[in-house]
């Protein structure tokens, strides 16, 4: 039997332009703020197939197409989705985010996307998103910048 | 370490956009950043380093090691004369040649300059050949990518198509040697994240591992020989700070090599000749069998040279 190989993008979505506004907030709770509501799975991946679209032209759109792009996860609060790609076409997927300059709604805010982790299976990536949640919780605490 | 040679300045960038940058990079992991002056090619009679310094203190936001440097925009190879003291007046130096004699003037000839940094969003108008881009890298010239131009919004299809072009001509040229990846950002928003930007140069045809060294092994080579061409003697010996009297040498020295290591590292590598000659009287670190080898030393010599008057 032949696995179908997938990769799990873990991303985060930061908003460096407010830093230093806010003097009593430390930078890492400006930078990782939660993200609006408007935001919802379906805005996401649209934002994402435009974004591959413009980049790629139709081989690029033709290689995520068919169920094989997919949100697994979006949490506003802290501003991390999971996303679910074939295995050939994630680095696609991948740059499309980095060319992603704000958040795909209307009037959205400008923003980076940052891919802090890639792995094979669902069960990594999410691993992952908690500690990286928990480092966010104790960094915010001590007033630092994450390690 | 992670390093980021270019982040654009300009006299008219405004001092809290520049700040938010640092930060920024400082937080995305970048351990070490070179805010850019972009020159055109009349060199001013009084060359003077304009970008203003940033004074660590531990009360302030985390920032990375700054280092000041300039960009030359390069169009007659005739004109290098000066290049020299504007180097020295900067902790690193670029050359953006403009025509293709300049190119080769840059990969072949000038000394200074460590870094060959090309507009590759317009179009050049020469190609790049093996020969010269090889001997370059060679030579310890390194090639910057720029990312940032391509990923700001007013980018339009045309420049991006353009880039990614010149950059596989790059690469087929130097076989993905020699390459330094940096920011360019103008903004806060030209920056990315390093697994980023080595995933979009992967896309655009370079290496992942030439990538990887382009972040950290290959611009740190840059910083370090800069370094030293700076403060160093024909790169083998570093002064890192003078002796005093007594023990105030030590801590002058202690200082220095930690600076230097704030440099990039500049002083780690390097054979520390400073060290406080007059302080080593004043609390000898001899070992008693040391000190009565020395001893017997002495007295042989006072025996020898008394014998050597006896017989004049």
């Amino acid at each position: 039997m032949v696995r179908i190989k997938e990769r799990y993008l873990l991303v985060n979505i930061l908003y460096p332009t407010e830093i230093g506004t806010r003097p009593n907030v430390p930078d890492v709770v400006v930078i990782n703020q939660p993200t609006t509501d408007q935001l919802t799975p379906v805005v996401l991946l649209r934002g994402i197939r435009a974004e591959v679209a413009n980049l790629f032209g139709d081989y690029g759109s033709g290689a995520i197409e068919g169920g094989s792009l997919s949100v697994k996860y979006l949490s506003q609060a802290t501003s991390t989705f999971i996303l679910r790609t074939s295995r050939s076409s994630y680095r696609f997927v991948w740059s499309a985010l980095s060319f992603i300059n704000s958040i795909p709604v209307k009037n959205g805010k400008p923003c980076i996307f940052r891919v802090v982790h890639v792995s094979g299976t669902m069960r990594k990536a999410e691993e992952e998103a908690i500690r990286r949640a928990r480092d966010l919780i104790f960094a915010a605490q001590n007033g630092q910048n994450e390690p | 370490m992670l390093y980021d040679l270019n982040i654009a300045w300009s006299p008219t960038t405004s001092p809290d956009e520049l700040l938010r940058t640092l930060r920024f990079s400082a937080s995305l992991g970048y351990d070490v950043v070179a805010l850019n002056h972009t020159i055109s090619p009349p060199i001013p009679p009084q060359i003077s380093n304009p970008i203003p310094e940033f004074p660590s203190s531990p009360s302030s936001p985390p920032l990375p090691t700054i280092l000041r440097r300039a960009t030359l925009l390069f169009s007659d190879p005739t004109q290098q004369h000066r290049i020299p003291q504007l180097a020295s007046t900067y902790d690193l130096l670029a050359l953006r040649p403009q025509t293709e004699k300049a190119f080769q003037a840059a990969c072949l000839n000038i000394q200074e300059a460590s870094l060959i940094s090309l507009d590759l969003s317009a179009r050049l108008p020469f190609y790049f050949r093996p020969k010269p881009c090889m001997a370059a890298v060679h030579r310890g010239v390194r090639f910057e990518i720029c990312y940032a131009a391509v990923l700001s919004p007013a980018a339009d299809a045309r420049a991006r198509a353009t880039f990614i072009g010149n950059v596989a001509q790059l690469v087929r040229a130097t076989r993905g040697r020699g390459l330094v990846l940096s920011s360019e950002a103008r903004g806060v928003l030209g920056l990315r994240a390093p697994a980023d930007v080595v995933n979009l140069v992967h896309v655009w045809g370079v290496p992942r591992e030439r990538a990887v060294e382009g972040l950290g092994a290959a611009a740190r080579g840059v910083v370090v020989n800069e370094g030293m061409r700076r403060t160093g003697f024909r790169g083998v010996i570093d002064v890192v700070g003078v002796a005093g009297r007594g023990g105030e040498g030590r801590r002058k020295r202690k200082n220095g090599g930690e600076d230097g290591e704030n440099e990039g590292g500049a002083g780690a590598n390097s054979i520390v000749t400073a060290a406080g000659v007059e302080g080593e009287q004043q609390q000898p670190p001899l070992s008693k069998r040391q000190a009565k080898k020395l001893k017997a030393a002495l007295r042989k010599k006072h025996v020898s040279g008394d014998d050597e008057q006896k017989q004049a």
